[in-house]
């Protein structure tokens, strides 16, 4: 599902050039749940931004499905990303002046699916995280493990090929941090890949394959399965 | 997806309900402005746009040119008409004249009307130019013949109650006991706003049956009259240089002698008919109507652009302080697929609900503001015009040019976030935008700035022209005058004998015109100055031998005149030097040529402000009553009161009135207050002082507005930073002055700028007046130290309040 060759990102400032990616390469299989550990600063993140189309590598080559995306403008790359790519941050990043029903509605809306299938395929979601009963709240008024599952029913109510983890147990206590995982779980056994960020030794077991990454570079790769 | 955006934005606005405040309450004023001078100015520019081919007809005027300045009458000779008539770019020609009868009667109903308005003696044309809708009657057929008179509806009602239009045809009016007019038709009104004002068209034949008689069959080039009106439909190929040209030889070959050896011209001109309703120069037939004036409109076009720019700039600069806030869901909804026109989208939606809202309070203030600013709007002027399809599509256009102007710089900013670092939290404040917020707080204060410092040197002026010393006495004086129709010269001195009687009375003197007032009577004299000839205008001022005295005019050198009749003259100061007289007492004995009468200079009088300080002091001479008794300039009793006090006042004026009513039975009482009939010299500054009074108070709540949000904004902001410095030692006081110092700095920055540019206006606009107030100095440093120490106040309420926070609450919070 996705292949990436000698890809390269740089950071610039006036006065250094720091390099983020190191002409890093793997594929990611349709189906495969990937962890992908690493120190600070290794690139783990900027990879993910590759990954999910919020960025453009400055070289290499990066196949999504089979097409080759590295040079994309952004309205091309918004356009595939939307129908293919789900997100969940570890920060949730949902927004705050929507309610939970609204904030899981809202990439149906942006795919211009109509109101009555929103309807229908936000409470479905809604069920299957088991927060319907929170729908008409605010996320200021649920707990994070609660503010996490929005964030994921969010990212899969579109139904996307690929859901990008960016540390999603980062801000959650043990307890909580299971449950979203579980669910992510879940979810790569129903069929959608999944590539996770995580620092945590304990969430990078429930992968099938971890990659490990310094200095923009692949380090070693572990099959766990 | 409009419905999501909606909803949004709604739960923004409430979210942040000071900044919406703020926002709602700039952009509410700017539109509530641009609303009511938006109806004044469709208002007044559509006046007499509903005639048919409207842009045919003119008014011929004539401009005469002195080699000392212009002078324009509305009117021009009786002897122009036949001299155009054989011109075939001209359709149409017609003349009226414009006469004001005494009285009107309807016999039949023993029915009596005094000074009807709105009448005139019209040619059969003019019903050809003016398309009025006739209910009885014929317009082809009528008006030919003398002793006809054609009606407007509203008139007909008046002069015939309960009589159907039918029957009114045929029936008889009798102007001035004399002479008698049938109707022979009645017209619609006009349903259009017009300056076309005529109730009653008596037929122009009429005319030979007045006192103009002598007049109409003479047919002088040289004598123009106002009343003398003369209108035109161009030919649909005419060429109007063609037609000046003419209008310029016709001119050329009626000079005379005199013209050419002072350099005297007379040009006739074509005034469009959309012009009368603008033109200072020529004056409306209603005088009391209000004549439109372009540079007043255009002053508060200006006025109102400047407010809603003030809010727009409000809306720029808070939505772009919060941009952060708001970069969060920017880039939440960037990552799940929104566009960056979705977003753009979005947030000029959100900006057209404020707008809306705005304009929804502002169409609610409008009504109560077309009362408050009843002097600048025309009386006819409505909220029913709202209803109109232009003004309504007039209020979309400016709601939407309001939205893209507030709206589209944040929403440009705000979708340009990028995703990543958003998301991240490493969102950077540009540079450029901090500089841009600066630019427009800078720019706001600028604007508040000039409107304060303008409104104090206005003020300044307006204080000046109404306190400086006229040069006569102008408290405690009344002028009565005595009633039009009135002729008779005994009625009014019998009235100033008996005033002399009441002992709250010092003085009574009979005359024209007191010595300032707007009207003024003006004639040419002449002198031999070592063979060369002295020749100018001089303004004549009637009164009696007590004149001088009542007014408390200083007499230089010689006497006033011995009595009321005798031909003798008493010049100004002005006269006396234009005419070159080495000094007053030179002047007494000698004589000026008028016309062909050597008058004797009897005294010399110090001088005064005949008009408006506006103008400078002419030559003027007094003289008595020389044409009694076939005319009598003495219209008015000038009345010198003991005591001015409000209450002795209304007492002394009851008497006056009982005295008048004694003299005059069955007629009110018109009388002047000459404080009054200055303080109207000034009416217009006073206007443009209300004006500026107004202006000034809103751009000023504006801009406090705006920064009062930036600095809640900003201090928020810093409100670690705020804890720190409390943590490290700081007081209240030295981190009030860091937080307030950008926001005073910019001020500062706005008056410098803003100095200059009020300077230079104010002095251009006491350029109008030949005596003016000095701009000075500490209007300046008052509206600058006053802004700033205002700014203090302002910014201080929220940092006092930020710095006085336990520092350990605001880092723990953060």
């Amino acid at each position: 599902m996705i292949q990436i060759k000698e890809l390269e990102k740089y950071y610039k400032t006036e006065e250094v050039q720091t390099i983020a990616l190191n002409k890093l390469s793997f594929e990611v299989k349709e189906g495969e749940f990937v962890a992908i550990m690493g120190p600070s600063g290794c690139g783990k993140s900027t990879l993910l931004n590759i990954l999910g189309l919020l960025d453009d590598p400055d070289g290499g080559s990066f196949k999504f499905n089979g097409e080759e995306v590295a040079g994309y403008n952004e309205r091309k790359r918004a356009q595939l990303r939307k129908h293919n790519v789900g997100f969940v941050f570890q920060s949730f990043n949902l927004i705050d002046e929507l309610t939970v029903f609204e904030n899981v509605e809202l990439p149906l809306i942006y795919t211009g699916v109509k109101p009555a299938e929103r309807k229908k395929r936000v409470e479905e979601v809604l069920e299957k995280m088991q927060i319907m009963h929170r729908r008409n709240h605010f996320p200021q008024q649920l707990s994070g493990g609660q503010q996490q599952r929005v964030a994921v029913a969010r990212a899969v109510v579109n139904n996307p090929k690929l859901i990008l983890a960016d540390e999603p147990t980062g801000n959650l206590d043990s307890v909580n941090g299971n449950e979203v995982m579980d669910l992510l779980i879940d979810l790569n056994e129903a069929g959608t890949t999944i590539i996770m960020v995580t620092h945590s030794e304990h969430d990078a077991k429930y992968s099938h394959r971890i990659i490990r990454m310094l200095d923009g570079q692949k380090v070693t790769e572990n099959i766990l399965v | 997806m409009i419905k999501n955006y909606l909803k949004i934005a709604w739960r923004n606005i409430m979210k942040h309900k000071v900044f919406s405040f703020i926002n709602v309450i700039g952009l509410t004023i700017g539109l509530s402005a641009s609303f009511i001078i938006g109806l004044m100015v469709y208002y007044d520019y559509t006046f007499d746009n509903f005639h048919k081919d409207g842009d045919r007809i003119y008014r011929v005027v004539t401009d005469f040119k002195y080699p000392k300045g212009e002078f324009y009458n509305s009117g021009v000779t009786l002897a122009l008409k036949g001299a155009i008539e054989e011109d075939d770019n001209f359709d149409v020609i017609s003349e009226f004249y414009v006469e004001r009868p005494l009285k009107v009667e309807n016999r039949a109903a023993n029915l009596n009307f005094k000074l009807p308005k709105f009448v005139m003696y019209a040619d059969k044309d003019f019903f050809k130019i003016f398309d009025y809708k006739f209910i009885a009657g014929d317009s082809k057929s009528t008006l030919e013949n003398p002793n006809e008179v054609i009606l407007t509806e509203e008139r007909a009602a008046k002069y015939f109650p309960n009589t159907a239009t039918s029957e009114i045809l045929g029936k008889t009016l009798i102007y001035n006991d004399s002479i008698n007019a049938k109707v022979t038709g009645i017209v619609q009104n006009f349903n259009g706003r017009t300056d076309i004002v005529f109730q009653e068209f008596i037929s122009h034949p009429t005319l030979l049956q007045t006192r103009l008689r002598g007049n109409i069959i003479g047919k002088n080039w040289n004598n123009t009259n106002s009343n003398s009106q003369l209108f035109v439909k161009l030919n649909e190929n005419a060429d109007k240089s063609v037609i000046n040209s003419n209008l310029k030889q016709i001119a050329d070959e009626h000079k005379t002698k005199e013209d050419i050896k002072y350099g005297e011209e007379r040009v006739f001109k074509l005034q469009p008919l959309n012009d009368i309703h603008f033109n200072d120069n020529y004056g409306l037939y209603n005088w009391s109507g209000g004549r439109a004036s372009k540079s007043l409109l255009n002053n508060l076009i200006l006025v109102a652009i400047f407010l809603l720019v003030l809010g727009c700039i409000n809306f720029i600069n808070l939505n772009t302080a919060q941009a952060a806030q708001r970069a969060k869901e920017i880039g939440i909804r960037k990552t799940l697929g929104s566009s960056r026109k979705q977003l753009i989208g979005q947030f000029l939606g959100e900006t057209f609900i404020l707008v809306l809202i705005s304009a929804t309070l502002s169409l609610l203030l409008s009504k109560w503001l077309i009362n408050v600013f009843s002097d600048f709007v025309p009386a006819g002027l409505s909220f029913e015009l709202f209803k109109i399809p232009t003004i309504v599509g007039g209020v979309v256009l400016l709601l939407v040019i309001v939205t893209f102007l507030s709206g589209f710089y944040p929403a440009m900013v705000l979708s340009k976030f990028n995703t990543i670092s958003v998301l991240k939290n490493h969102l950077a404040v540009g540079d450029k935008k901090v500089r841009l917020r600066k630019f427009l707080t800078v720019f706001q204060f600028t604007i508040a700035q000039v409107f304060i410092i303008a409104t104090l040197l206005v003020g300044k002026q307006i204080n000046f022209l109404l306190n400086k010393d006229m040069g006569f006495k102008k408290d405690a004086i009344v002028s009565v005058y005595k009633p039009l129709e009135e002729r008779s010269l005994e009625k009014i001195e019998l009235y100033a004998q008996k005033l002399l009687s009441i002992p709250d009375i010092k003085e009574v003197s009979l005359g024209g015109p007191p010595p300032a007032s707007q009207s003024s009577n003006t004639t040419d004299m002449r002198r031999m100055v070592d063979k060369q000839e002295v020749y100018g205008e001089i303004q004549l001022l009637a009164g009696d031998t007590k004149f001088l005295n009542l007014f408390e005019i200083e007499l230089l050198a010689g006497r006033v005149q011995r009595n009321d009749t005798v031909r003798e003259l008493v010049i100004n100061e002005a006269a006396r030097k234009y005419f070159k007289f080495t000094s007053p007492e030179d002047a007494i004995g000698k004589t000026l040529l008028y016309e062909k009468e050597n008058l004797q200079i009897v005294g010399v009088m110090n001088d005064f402000h005949q008009r408006s300080l506006r103008s400078k002091i002419k030559p003027m001479t007094l003289r008595g009553d020389w044409y009694r008794p076939r005319w009598s300039y003495f219209q008015a009793a000038h009345i010198s009161l003991k005591s001015d006090s409000s209450e002795n006042l209304k007492s002394s004026l009851a008497k006056i009135d009982v005295v008048y009513k004694e003299v005059y039975p069955g007629t009110d009482m018109r009388l002047e207050f000459l404080d009054e009939t200055i303080a109207k010299f000034y009416k217009r500054e006073q206007k443009v002082s209300k004006l500026l009074n107004w202006a000034t108070g809103l751009s000023i709540l504006i801009s406090f507005l705006g920064l009062f949000g930036l600095v809640i904004y900003t201090t928020n902001r810093r409100v670690k930073e705020i804890g720190v410095r409390k943590v490290l030692g700081a007081s209240i006081l030295q981190i009030n002055t860091i937080l307030c110092k950008e926001f005073v700095i910019l001020v500062g920055i706005a008056f410098v700028i803003a100095a200059p540019i009020a300077w230079y206006g104010i002095h251009d606009w006491l350029q109008n007046f030949a005596f003016k107030t000095n701009i000075s100095f500490w209007t300046f440093l008052v509206s600058g130290f006053a802004m700033i120490i205002f700014a203090l106040i302002v910014i201080s309420i929220k940092t006092i309040q930020a710095a006085s926070v336990n520092p350990i609450n605001s880092l723990r919070s953060e």
